[in-house]
């Protein structure tokens, strides 16, 4: 790999044609792009390369759960259309991929259509999911003890391929189907009365969504009707065959508790089907509507078995265990209902009227049947547990919005938004009760305005504000404020200034929570592109962000109220500077507060076309992040890339 | 809550009396009128223009007669040209890229409303009209500019110039892998509308776009962690980056847990939802600091209500 980075290193060298941006042709679009040699049938161009990763210090885990690039050879982008002259099969098809050769999101699509007859598209991505952050998962961390505990290595891939029939006509009918999955293995925990033991676990799942429709297209009206279906299933097994003493290795009661073996698996099964309606229509010049109507109704059936050998202890029974087998199974159904309407009005021409309304309805019910065996000082004990569960929730919000051109560069806006609901849930057992509610009644305030001085200055300004009466948690939005203001201001041709402001402050003022959030985000940024940004262009941007969050929590183990405080000021920094071949630039961010952290991206680029149709490119990357709580977590990684990029 | 109901009652009806009123008004559709002068007198002065938009889709208007602009297709969306050929005035002709926003909206939801596209319906412009089609999409394909961008790096450079506050947020450590080029904005939203707040994608027919990539969140789980449901992933997570590990709302991961689950027993005095705390929880012991260290199945359960397996 090493000798490939090295031969695209130094292709430049031995490159002896004039390069083609001699003549000054735009960076990004050489000449081979006016003058393809073969022909108008075939378009596009391919980027193949190399990373070299000299260095990860640190963290290796951290990197790879926060940039997870890696070395090798690559395919960074590839993008080819064909055009078939004589349309027989095809007019054009398009082909694009971009990120293979081990890295953490490949994608690849191809679109294939012939006018009137199909449209053909296929979608592919394969995703890295990474992820082992001891300060997330390590409860012993504080103690000097890094436990491999609740990480994961899996791979997500996603495929969608969709065939339109007669597209274009007033009638289209459409088929398309989609596959996901997630694989791989990692770490998580299994729980007993006094201790938890990491064990190793694989993860399996996977999604099939079948779906087919028609498409109906007028002038003025349109509407589809879609059918679909789903099935997914999802296994997790974990499993440990030598001797795990757990977090916790004191003895207790005299006892150490550990583990000797386990064998645990869950599968899960479960299908859906949905019914989906939409239309849309602008039935005269002045008024649009639409609306979405979508039921699903997914149910699952679950099984799990658990067998574990060791030494546990059991707190209901006040004994020590040697061998525990769990048997489950469940079913559970989720029937969902949604819908939306929306319509625009323009009764004179300086008013729009806006009508929006939605509702989602949800319920969930479901039971579950665990037995239990267990070996307790040597005689067996077997216990079964039947268990109902609940889950309602009801949304619903109603929206007017009017919008009024006071001036010719002055758009005024006003409304207002209703929200309500209610939900049932299963209460925690501690509660006593068995069932908890909660309810949903929120009254919004909206303004703002839009400003617009020619084509140089535009000021959008949002504001909603709110009294809540009722609300789901705690923590949820109840009496807020919320402000978004961005605007854009052309210097001249080649300057531009953008700023950006928001602030969203909730409080709740209840004695028993005493919620009190702010959110505050500034940001300018500047454009400089001199000639349309041919040659040079420079784009800088700086953001200044704060959180405050205090709320009264219970100290569980005195069940006294104590301040849950959280502090966040960050300051994030963008630049990218390009000058014809040559490009530097990167990003900062550094916070203060609850969580000190810096993390440095920056990065220098160069781009020469070498051959006529060739453009070579190398680049330097690093990646530093800096937790002052959290050392143990840092990493510093440079990264050396050089690649080729064809033009047909 | 009458109040309430009387506002829901009240904006109803005014919006069933707009729709009446719309429906009742409605004219037949209103055939073009003007003097057009088609495509070919177009290309004479704008051929480099030309050229280039008879490689974007939208040359299937020229060729297409059912659409009812057959070679007349620059003027589909620019209107009647025959004064601005006889001039050369530009004034004479109709710019959808500088007229407000609503206006060059409807002429593109005119054809395109309720469209599929890779990210979703077409529900509408964009920031209730705010924001023009033409801001995104270049029609002609001039200047190297693209009617449709397809590379996430590409998507998201259009979206920060004017979403900044929100790409710097991905510059946090722990964020979407976004700068990197491994996903692009429109993975998660659809910037055409949607019935879900912040535009968002929706998957499985109307389920967060987020379970389209996390779909093992997904269930029907037998134990559902209400938040899940009620108030979606940015109940505890900062989709657009966080400092906090696994884009968490605190630094630390038991905070997340006990500013809900923090109701005084029984009383349940706020009218929330979320019971009372785990009252045999010690958090002077480091273990107890990691909550889903033992509830590992956060999201929802298929066999513990407790959360823990």
């Amino acid at each position: 790999m090493k000798i490939l980075a090295t031969i695209l290193a130094l292709l430049p060298v031995f490159a002896q044609d004039k390069p083609a941006s001699a003549s000054g042709a735009p960076l990004q679009k050489p000449p081979a792009e006016a003058a393809s040699p073969a022909g108008e049938w075939l378009t596009g161009s391919i980027e193949i390369g190399d990373r070299v990763i000299p260095n990860i210090d640190g963290s290796f885990n951290t990197y790879r759960s926060v940039v997870n690039l890696g070395e090798g050879a690559k395919l960074f982008n590839a993008d080819f259309t064909l055009r078939d002259p004589k349309h027989r099969f095809f007019d054009q098809a398009d082909v694009r991929a971009s990120d293979f050769g081990g890295e953490p999101y490949s994608s690849v699509r191809v679109d294939v259509r012939k006018e009137k007859v199909y449209r053909l598209t296929a979608d592919y991505r394969n995703i890295a999911y990474f992820n082992f952050l001891p300060s997330y998962a390590d409860p012993l961390l504080t103690q000097g003890v890094a436990l491999n505990e609740n990480s994961f290595d899996t791979h997500l891939s996603s495929t969608d391929v969709q065939l339109e029939i007669l597209p274009g006509h007033w009638i289209t009918p459409y088929l398309a189907f989609d596959h996901n999955t997630q694989f791989g293995r990692g770490i998580t925990v299994f729980t007993t009365d006094v201790n938890e033991f990491p064990v190793a676990t694989q993860y399996s799942n996977q999604t099939n969504n079948y779906r087919g429709g028609l498409r109906m297209d007028w002038s003025r009206y349109h509407f589809t009707l879609e059918q679909g279906g789903t099935t997914y299933k999802d296994d997790q097994g974990a499993s440990e065959a030598t001797a795990n003493p757990g977090n916790n290795t004191a003895p207790f009661l005299g006892q150490t508790v550990f583990l000797n073996q386990l064998s645990e698996l869950y599968r899960v099964r479960g299908d859906s089907y949905y019914t989906k309606g939409l239309f849309a229509a602008s039935p005269v010049s002045w008024a649009n509507i639409s609306g979405q109507f979508v039921f699903s109704q997914p149910t699952t059936t679950t099984s799990y078995n658990a067998a574990s050998n060791g030494n546990f202890y059991l707190s209901d029974a006040a004994e020590f265990f040697t061998t525990g087998q769990d048997i489950l199974t469940a079913d559970a159904k989720l029937p969902h209902t949604s819908a939306s309407f929306n319509i625009e009005i323009r009764p004179f021409k300086r008013l729009r009227i806006l009508e929006y309304w939605m509702t989602d309805r949800q319920h969930n019910a479901s039971n579950a049947l665990l037995t239990e065996n267990l070996l307790l000082g040597g005689s067996p004990l077997t216990s079964a547990q039947l268990a109902a569960d609940r889950l309602a929730v009801n949304y619903s919000q109603q929206e007017v919005d009017l919008l009024y051109d006071l001036l010719p560069w002055l758009t005024l806006k006003g409304g207002y938004r209703y929200q309500w609901g209610d939900s049932t849930v299963r209460a925690p057992v501690l509660t006593g009760l068995a069932l908890e509610s909660g309810n949903l009644t929120r009254h919004v305030g909206i303004g703002g305005f839009t400003l617009r001085l020619g084509q140089k200055l535009r000021v959008i300004a949002d504001a909603e504000g709110t009294t809540s009466s009722e609300v789901y948690f705690r923590t949820s939005l109840q009496n807020y404020e919320k402000t978004h203001i961005r605007g854009t201001y052309d210097l001249s041709p080649s300057w531009r200034v953008t700023g950006d402001f928001s602030l969203l402050d909730n409080n709740n003022p209840d004695p028993s929570i005493r919620s009190d959030f702010s959110s505050k985000m500034e940001s300018v940024s500047l454009f400089w592109l001199p000639k349309g940004g041919k040659l040079v262009n420079v784009l800088a941007d700086y953001t200044r962000s704060s959180v405050r969050s205090d709320i009264l929590y219970l100290v569980p183990q005195i069940l006294s109220p104590a301040d849950s405080s959280y502090r966040e000021n960050g300051h994030t920094g963008t630049a990218a500077v390009s000058i014809k071949w040559f490009s530097f630039g990167g990003s900062f961010f550094k916070s203060s507060g609850s969580r000190p952290t810096a993390y440095y991206q920056p990065m220098i680029r160069v781009s020469v076309p070498v051959y006529k149709h060739m453009m070579w490119n190398a680049e330097w990357r690093y990646y530093g992040l800096n937790e002052r709580f959290y050392s143990f977590e840092n990493f510093r990684s440079n990264q050396l890339l050089a690649s080729i990029r064809f033009f047909l | 809550m009458a109040a309430s109901a009387g506002g829901f009652y009240f904006n109803s009806v005014a919006g069933a009396a707009f729709l009446a009123w719309a429906t009742c008004l409605a004219a037949s559709a209103a055939p073009a009128s003007g003097d057009y002068t088609g495509s070919e007198a177009c290309k004479a002065c704008h051929e480099e223009i030309f050229n280039k938009f008879q490689k974007t889709p939208h040359y299937a208007v020229e060729s297409d007669a059912r659409r009812g602009w057959e070679h007349n297709s620059c003027e589909s969306c620019h209107g009647p040209g025959a004064k601005h050929a006889e001039s050369g005035d530009a004034a004479e002709i109709r710019q959808p890229a500088k007229l407000k926003a609503p206006e060059t909206d409807r002429i593109c939801l005119n054809c395109h409303l309720n469209t599929r596209t890779p990210v979703g319906r077409i529900a509408g412009g964009h920031a209730k009209d705010e924001i023009p089609c033409t801001t995104c999409h270049s029609i002609h394909e001039a200047n190297g500019a693209k009617l449709v961008l397809h590379r996430p790096a590409e998507v998201n450079a259009q979206c920060s110039t004017c979403h900044t506050s929100q790409w710097a947020s991905f510059q946090r450590p722990y964020k979407h892998r976004l700068p990197e080029g491994a996903m692009s904005c429109v993975d998660c939203h659809n910037p055409h509308g949607s019935f879900r707040p912040e535009t968002m994608r929706y998957a499985f027919g109307n389920e967060p776009g987020c379970l389209n990539c996390h779909n093992d969140k997904r269930g029907p789980f037998t134990f559902e962690h209400a938040p899940m449901r009620m108030e979606g992933c940015t109940a505890c997570h900062e989709p657009h980056g966080s400092a906090n590990p696994r884009m968490l709302a605190r630094h630390e991961q038991r905070l997340v847990c006990l500013e809900c689950h923090a109701n005084l027993p029984l009383l349940n005095q706020a009218g929330t939802i979320g019971g009372v705390p785990p009252a045999f929880h010690d958090l002077n012991s480091s273990r107890f600091r990691n909550c889903t260290v033992c509830h590992v199945k956060i999201h929802g359960s298929y066999v513990d209500r407790a959360l823990m397996r």
